[in-house]
Parts: C-alpha cells; sequence; structure tokens
C-alpha cells in the first residue's frame, strides 16, 4: 500500500521584485560602448547587417595579406606597400565603411526618438556619446588595425626582420588610433545631422569623397603654382591627409602625401586641427542631444 | 437645410472596402460617430464633407449629392484629424484666409467672431507653430465654423486637450447642436461620447453596426442578458429570493477589493425583473440600497457590437 | 518615504514660466496629474528625473534631492513616454532587455526580468518578432515594460492610454492598477481623461498654468452625495406624487427623479412605494460627484 504524499504544487510567478546589483552609470557606459562596437559589424542584428562591415573588412584585409604572400614569394626584402600609406591608400573601403555604418550607430536613436528612454536612466547625455563615439573609433580601429597587423605578420613570415618592422608598424599603429578618432567624429556628427533613412549614408560617403577629392585637386593646382607651403597645407582638407600629415610630422614617418605638413608650424597646426575636430565632434554630439528628452 | 443622408454607400480602396454598405441618416442635434481604429470613421466623414466620392450609394445633404458641389461646401465645415497646418501663419490669419476663401460678405468679423467663439482671441496673433496641440484645435474648429454652416464635421476633436479645454468644447457643441445644426463627432473616449451625443452611430470594420440611443440599444440588445448589480442590507438572502423568479438567470455575491458586497444578477426578461425586484424585497424586508444596470453603459454596449 | 516632494518649485525659461510655486507632497499608490498645460507637464517630469535644475525652489523624488542625486532617482524610476519610441527592426525582446541593461541591471538579470516582465504585460509569441509590425496596443505595452523592467520605486507614465481604442484603454487601466496593487509599485499617471482617472487612482494632483489647483484623494472627489436617482418604467409622475405625499421631497429631471435622502428609512419608502405602483425600478442609485466637476466649477467661476 502506498502512502498518500502531497505531489501538487501551485508556484508563484507574480511580479517579483529585484533586489540584485544595480551597477552604475560606468558599467552602462561600458555596455552601450560593447553594444556598439558589436553593432558597427553586424553582430547581435540581423544576418543582413553583417554583409557590408564583414565585405569591407575582407576587402581590408586583402591587399595586407596579398602583400605578405608576394613579398614571401618572391623574397622582397621589405614591403612593396608601407605600412603608413596603408589607410591613406584604402580611404575609400574605410569611408564606405563609415557611411554603412555611423548612421546605424547614430541616427536610428534620433530617428525614432529612442534617446528620452537612454535619458530617463542613470547614463548622462555626455556619458552617452562618449560610449557611442567610442564604440564607433573602437570598429574603426579594427577595420584599420587588423590589416596592418596582418601586414607585420606577413612581414614576419617571410623572414624580414622585426627590427625593421616595428618602428614604421607602430607609427601606422599611431595613425589607425588617429584616424579611428578623427573619422569617427566626423561620421557621427554628419549621421546625428541626417537622421532620415538612406540619407546619412549618402551624406557620410559624400563628405568624405568630395573633401578627399577637394584635398587631391587643391593640392594638384597649388603644385602648378610652385608653392610648396601651401601645397603642404592642402593636406588639412580631408581628415585622411590630415591624420597622415601628423602621423608623417609628429611621429616621423614619410608622408604619403606629398612633402606633408610644411615645417614645423606646419605639425602643430596639423596637430591642433586634429585635437579640435576630434574635441569639436564630441562636443556637437553632446550639443546634438540636448533636447532629446521630451 | 441640416440632414444629411447616406444611402447603401461603399468606398473601397483597390482590395480594401474601408466603408461597406452604409446606410445613415443625420439630423440636427449631436451625433458621435464609434468604432475601433480602422473602421473607416475617418472615410465616411471626407465623403460627408464632399471630400471624396463614394465608389456606391449616394451622399447627399438636404437631397443634394454633396461630392464636388461648391455649394454645398458653405454649409459644411470640417475638422479632420490631421494635423498639419500652415505652421508659418497667426491664427488670425489663417481663420480670415478661410473666411475669405469662403467669399463671406464680412470676412474679418466672422473670423473675428469664430476665434472668440473658440476662445483664442488672446493667442491670435501668434504663430501656429508656437500653438499647443489643444490651441491646433481650436483654432481648426475657429476655422470650421467661421462661415457658420448648418452642418459640422469633427474627427477625433478632443484629442490632445486637456479637461477644461474639453468642458468647452463639449458645450460649444452642445449650443451648435441645440441651434438646430447637425453635429457628427468622431471619437474614441466613450465617456465623452455619452455625455454629448444624444444619438450614436457606430461603426465596425466598415459596416453601420447600430445607431440611436445608446440605452435604446442596450435594449435591443435582447438576446444578451442584462447584467444588473444590487446592494442591500442582505445580499444572500435577496440573491435567493431573485433566482426563484423566472425573470433571472443568475445570481452571484460580489465581494469587492473594499470590502463591500453586490449582488450581481443576470436578467433574461428585462421587464418582469425591473418590476420583481422592488416587489421581492418589499414582501422580504429586505432594505435596497442600490439598484443599476452594470452593462448599460456606452463601453458596455459598444464591447458587444465589436465582438459580435 | 514620501514619493515626490516639491517646495515651492519654480521654472522660469526667460518670459515664460512653466512651473510656478509649486509644493505639493504625492504619497505612495497610484496618482494622476492632470495638467492644463504641455510645457508645463514635460517641465515638472524633466525636473523630477534630475535632467532640468529649477529656477527656484526644490523637489525630491523617492527621498532622493533632484538637484544632487539625479542619476540615482533615475535608477530607480520608470518613465514610459507618451510618443512613440520604438525602432521598428528590434523584437520586444531584444529591446527591453537592452534597456534592462541600460538601467544598470547586469546581462543575466536583465534577461530574466524582461522575460517575466514582458509576461505580466501581456506579451507573449509576439515578443520575437520585429516591432515594427506591431499595434497601437503592443507598443504600449513594450514602452511600459521597458519603464517596469528594473524594479522601479516608482513609475512615471505620460499619457499611457493615448490612442487606443476603448478595449485597449480598458486593458492598459486594469494593468495600471495592477501594477499599483499587485506589483507594488507606485505610479503618477498624466491623462487628460478624469473617467480614466477616477478608475485608477487613489490621488490626483491638478496643475493649472504651472500652478498647483487641487491635491485630493480620488474618493474625497467622488463622494456620495445626499442625492438619490431613481429611473422607473412607466410614468414618473404619479411616483413624484406619492413620494412627495410621504413627505420626501422630490426633483424631477425628465426621466429622472432625484430624492434627498433624509435618512436611510427613504430607501424603504421609494423601495415600497414603487412596488406599491406596481412600478418597475430601472435603476436607484446615490449620485457621486465627479473629478471633472473641479474643472466645471473653475470654468463657471472664470466665466464670471
Amino acid at each position: 500500500m502506498s502512502e498518500a504524499t502531497p505531489t501538487g504544487a501551485i508556484h508563484d510567478i507574480g511580479y517579483r521584485h529585484y533586489d540584485g546589483p544595480r551597477l552604475g552609470a560606468s558599467y552602462i557606459r561600458r555596455s552601450l560602448f560593447l553594444e556598439t562596437l558589436r553593432g558597427a559589424f553586424g553582430l547581435g542584428r540581423s544576418g543582413r547587417s553583417k554583409i557590408m562591415p564583414f565585405l569591407l573588412l575582407s576587402l581590408m584585409v586583402l591587399p595586407a595579406v596579398v602583400v605578405g604572400i608576394v613579398t614571401g614569394y618572391f623574397g622582397f626584402d621589405e614591403l612593396p606597400m608601407g605600412y603608413t600609406e596603408y589607410v591613406v591608400n584604402m580611404q575609400v573601403a574605410v569611408t564606405v565603411f563609415l557611411g554603412a555604418q555611423a548612421p546605424a550607430v547614430m541616427s536610428r536613436d534620433l530617428r525614432f526618438r529612442v534617446a528620452p528612454l537612454y535619458f530617463s536612466r542613470p547614463l548622462s547625455r555626455q556619458q552617452y556619446v562618449q560610449a557611442k563615439y567610442g564604440g564607433m573609433a573602437a570598429a574603426l580601429l579594427i577595420l584599420t588595425g587588423l590589416p596592418l597587423t596582418l601586414l607585420l605578420a606577413g612581414a614576419l613570415l617571410a623572414e624580414l626582420p622585426l627590427g625593421d618592422q616595428l618602428p614604421d608598424y607602430l607609427r601606422s599603429m599611431g595613425g589607425a588610433v588617429l584616424y579611428a578618432l578623427v573619422l569617427a567624429g566626423v561620421g557621427l556628427v554628419v549621421a546625428a545631422m541626417t537622421p532620415r533613412r538612406g540619407v546619412g549614408v549618402a551624406a557620410v560617403v559624400g563628405v568624405l569623397l568630395v573633401l578627399s577629392g577637394l584635398q587631391g585637386a587643391v593640392r594638384a593646382m597649388a603644385g602648378e603654382f610652385g608653392n610648396d607651403t601651401f601645397s603642404g597645407y592642402t593636406g588639412l582638407l580631408s581628415p585622411y591627409t590630415l591624420v597622415d600629415g601628423v602621423v608623417a610630422g609628429v611621429l616621423g614617418a614619410d608622408s604619403s602625401v606629398g612633402d606633408g605638413p610644411p615645417g614645423a608650424l606646419g605639425v602643430v597646426v596639423f596637430a591642433v586641427v586634429v585635437i579640435l575636430l576630434v574635441v569639436g565632434s564630441y562636443a556637437a554630439l553632446v550639443a546634438r542631444y540636448r533636447k532629446a528628452l521630451s | 437645410m441640416s440632414t444629411l443622408e447616406l444611402e447603401e454607400v461603399s468606398r473601397w480602396f483597390g482590395n480594401v472596402v474601408a466603408v461597406n454598405d452604409v446606410t445613415m441618416r443625420l439630423g440636427p442635434g449631436v451625433t458621435g460617430l464609434l468604432g475601433p481604429n480602422g473602421a473607416g470613421k475617418s472615410t465616411l466623414i471626407n465623403m460627408m464633407a464632399g471630400f471624396l466620392a463614394p465608389s456606391a450609394g449616394t451622399v447627399t445633404l438636404d437631397g443634394r449629392p454633396l461630392y464636388r458641389d461648391p455649394e454645398i461646401y458653405r454649409e459644411v465645415g470640417l475638422v479632420p484629424e490631421r494635423e498639419e497646418m500652415y505652421d508659418a501663419l497667426t491664427g488670425w490669419s489663417f481663420v480670415l484666409a478661410n473666411a475669405r476663401l469662403h467669399k463671406l460678405a464680412d470676412p474679418e468679423e466672422a473670423a473675428r467672431r469664430a476665434i472668440a467663439t473658440v476662445e483664442m482671441a488672446d493667442a491670435q496673433d501668434r504663430d501656429i507653430r508656437t500653438y499647443s496641440k489643444g490651441m491646433r484645435q481650436r483654432i481648426k474648429m475657429a476655422t470650421a465654423i467661421v462661415h457658420d454652416p448648418t452642418v459640422l464635421l469633427l474627427d477625433e476633436p478632443f484629442n490632445g486637450m486637456d479637461p477644461r479645454q474639453r468642458l468647452h468644447l463639449m458645450e460649444l457643441l452642445h449650443e451648435l447642436g441645440d441651434q438646430g445644426r447637425t453635429i457628427l463627432f468622431s471619437s474614441h473616449i466613450l465617456e465623452e461620447v455619452e455625455q454629448i451625443a444624444g444619438r450614436i452611430e457606430v461603426m465596425v470594420a466598415g459596416r453601420h453596426a447600430a445607431s440611436g440611443d445608446f440605452r435604446e440599444i442596450r435594449r435591443l440588445m435582447t438576446q444578451r442578458p442584462h447584467q444588473y448589480t444590487i446592494r442591500s442590507t442582505d445580499d444572500r438572502s435577496l440573491a435567493s429570493l431573485l433566482i426563484a423568479d423566472a425573470s433571472t438567470s443568475g445570481v452571484e455575491l460580489v465581494t469587492d477589493s473594499t470590502g463591500g458586497s453586490t449582488v450581481q444578477v443576470q436578467a433574461t426578461d428585462f421587464s418582469a425583473f425591473i418590476h420583481a425586484v422592488p416587489r421581492v424585497a418589499s414582501r422580504g424586508g429586505i432594505r435596497l440600497l442600490e439598484v443599476r444596470p452594470a452593462d448599460e453603459s456606452l463601453e458596455s454596449v459598444f464591447s458587444y457590437l465589436v465582438s459580435r | 518615504m514620501s514619493l515626490i516632494r516639491t517646495d515651492g518649485l519654480t521654472k522660469r525659461f526667460g518670459p515664460v514660466t512653466a512651473v510656478e510655486e509649486l509644493t505639493v507632497e504625492v504619497a505612495a499608490g497610484v496618482t494622476g496629474l492632470v495638467g492644463a498645460n504641455g510645457a508645463g507637464k514635460s517641465t515638472l517630469l524633466k525636473i523630477l528625473l534630475g535632467l532640468l535644475p529649477a529656477t527656484e525652489g526644490s523637489a525630491s523624488v523617492l527621498d532622493l534631492d533632484v538637484a544632487r542625486e539625479g542619476p540615482a532617482i533615475r535608477e530607480r524610476v520608470g518613465y514610459m513616454p507618451e510618443h512613440d519610441c520604438l525602432p521598428p527592426d528590434v523584437s520586444a525582446t531584444e529591446f527591453v532587455v537592452h534597456m534592462a541593461r541600460m538601467s544598470g541591471l547586469p546581462a543575466t538579470s536583465a534577461r530574466e526580468r524582461a522575460a517575466d516582465i514582458l509576461r505580466h504585460v501581456g506579451l507573449y509569441e509576439e515578443r520575437y518578432r520585429p516591432m515594427g509590425g506591431y499595434s497601437t496596443g503592443m507598443r504600449q505595452r513594450v514602452k511600459l515594460a521597458q519603464a517596469l523592467v528594473h524594479d522601479p520605486g516608482l513609475a512615471l507614465l505620460d499619457e499611457p492610454t493615448n490612442g487606443l481604442d476603448p478595449a485597449g484603454r480598458d486593458d492598459m487601466l486594469e494593468l495600471i492598477r495592477r501594477i499599483g496593487t499587485e506589483f507594488g509599485i507606485s505610479v503618477v499617471v498624466t491623462s487628460h481623461l478624469l473617467g480614466e482617472l477616477e478608475r485608477v487612482c487613489d490621488g490626483i494632483v491638478v496643475i493649472d498654468g504651472g500652478r498647483l489647483l487641487q491635491h485630493t484623494t480620488t474618493a474625497s472627489v467622488t463622494a456620495e452625495t445626499a442625492l438619490l436617482r431613481i429611473e422607473v418604467d412607466g410614468d414618473p409622475a404619479v411616483l413624484t406624487t406619492r413620494l412627495t405625499e410621504t413627505g420626501i421631497v422630490v426633483r424631477r429631471d425628465g426621466a429622472l427623479l432625484h430624492v434627498d435622502v433624509a435618512d436611510d428609512t427613504t430607501y424603504d419608502v421609494v423601495r415600497d412605494v414603487v412596488a406599491d405602483l406596481g412600478l418597475g425600478l430601472v435603476r436607484m442609485e446615490r449620485e457621486r460627484h465627479r473629478m471633472t466637476e473641479i474643472f466645471t466649477d473653475e470654468a463657471k467661476g472664470a466665466h464670471v
């Protein structure tokens, strides 16, 4: 005979309060930063949104791999393409990446008015912008840093001496950081001004291509007049040549564009402009979100 | 000039039938147009204003078809739901422009009167872009009444208005209705419709589901037993006496959150039931404290009509 | 602990005063906030969330000072905006989890609470679909869910029934009542619809032009009057006469009779007379005051 033991129970699945940790604004900012970085590569979103970023990443990496193979195969004693000119040469791919992803990072919160939901939470405006800016910059850093590192790896595999490769590699990585900060700033500001669907992509790409083209044209004209100083300053017109100029002037690399910033004054001007661009972009983004809660 | 008639009216947009075989008659006074989202209310109103032609059937005002008849436009005023307006104009110039478009004899006077009626005289010289939602609604109202129409159509007019503005608009519509104008307004807010509309027209998925005074409609819903709520000094005894009567089909003792108790009764024979209640309570010596129909509200009628 | 306390709170934008000398103390429970002026309401909400500094005066939310402890307040308050704020290509689950993390919840807790709260607001399989395809009712529920997912002590709901049809409105009001009672979260609801607030709120704060007009409990503005409203099936004239004969004061209003309730025996007299005359009793109920009277009294005063 079996004993009748109570086997039924109804469990309470009503509302539960939360007594766990609330991790504060720094944690939140870091979370948002990581989500932004992942989002820039389409991770954590639909399959379709991964196509563009990964395609562009592959495009960025391809020349580095090819150069590595070719160097090894033909036994060159130096890389046919240098580290510090890599990004300038590949700028179209970087521009397209920025154009595709900056709106995804910045415009959506504005277009769909999600911003009030963020600002009614512990994160401040500044911290929000820091996370977004940081995420975009980190994405660009990966986009540019990965091929440079692969280039180094290729060179080492081709048995080129590390001591020869390292200085320029480090200079180019420094450049990668600056490219990331400047380009993210410009891209995000343009995207924040153009929240309408599709307009942001065109605007970001358009602005960067136009500036690049303008820089090239003005420099060519300056060349016609034989004015080297003016020619050197034309580098200020495009973010790519601007950063390249700083890497050349401050870090001592070879300029990828003519002679680089003219003289010590030129170097200072270039560096100051870079700083202003980064700080100015940050400030502009913070201002853009000022009336977001309403 | 104030009878609006729709005779077997349908309106479709491709495969979407927004209004399906509607026959309706609107006379002087205030009528409420109700229906869930997408029921075809706005389409109906646009046809009544003469801006949209019916795909089938006729829409007439005192016998004359409305569509594209400029004479008719003098008699009809429309307050649409859409909010887009000429932001750069001041309230005054907007209403005045409308008055002029109507070729009124004295447009300034008409505009002044209309703006005074909606109590926007203080703000009339400010740009419309500075107006709040409620103020925009009032200016829209002013343009709709500036030509003193006999028919006034309002699509969700109370949207965005605060309680005071609502009360004011309700009074205004009441007044205009008492003056003999034919007024139709659509709304989701049943409590307001209850307060000012003498009659209601209910649309469900493009079909005309019911019309008339909502209490009358309730009485006509005979397939549905009436629900009554009764409070007394001895609910249980009363409940047992009521269920013994043939007019009821169910009784339930309900305790609410504050600890008060009531008897909920389902009455299949309304007339017999309401006679039974005082009789039974009197004989049983039970004091009745409250006797009220629980499902007579417009809300209840409406949810029944929508679910048919 | 007081929920919200303000003391002489004033906010000026140049010549415009959005909030003026507001002194009020809101207790726990469900409170309605009715304001004649839209600008005043959103300014007040921003100040309470610590996002806008006051020009004068002070305020505290959940005993935290809005001037100095803004982030702490925003950690413990949920906000449901009036306008659309949901991105269309993300699912409700993803979105609410993200918002939970943006409130400081660690990843695992965020997921669990998001799942639970979506169930409580009534979103089931649809929570996995992108929100672009949601109806208004579903969107309002998601907005509510993100306001509650981090277990706030106070939920600020700005016109939560906006755009909903009557059935949806009912559901939302029922949900708000549950939040205030079952969930134990205090709620401040803004609305223009006094009927709704009557149903759901324990108390109501009325603001007009940035100033406090009234702060009462729902119970006191919807108290019973001394009048009994009676409707019968049949000729009310006979009933009127007979009732008057018994000494009861009767006023006739079309089909309705209004009777002064002298004492409890009035009910019995009415009952017996109706039964005696063989009339049907359609309704007999004590008149209650309505919240709208706050404004009609005001309006009548203003028209003078």
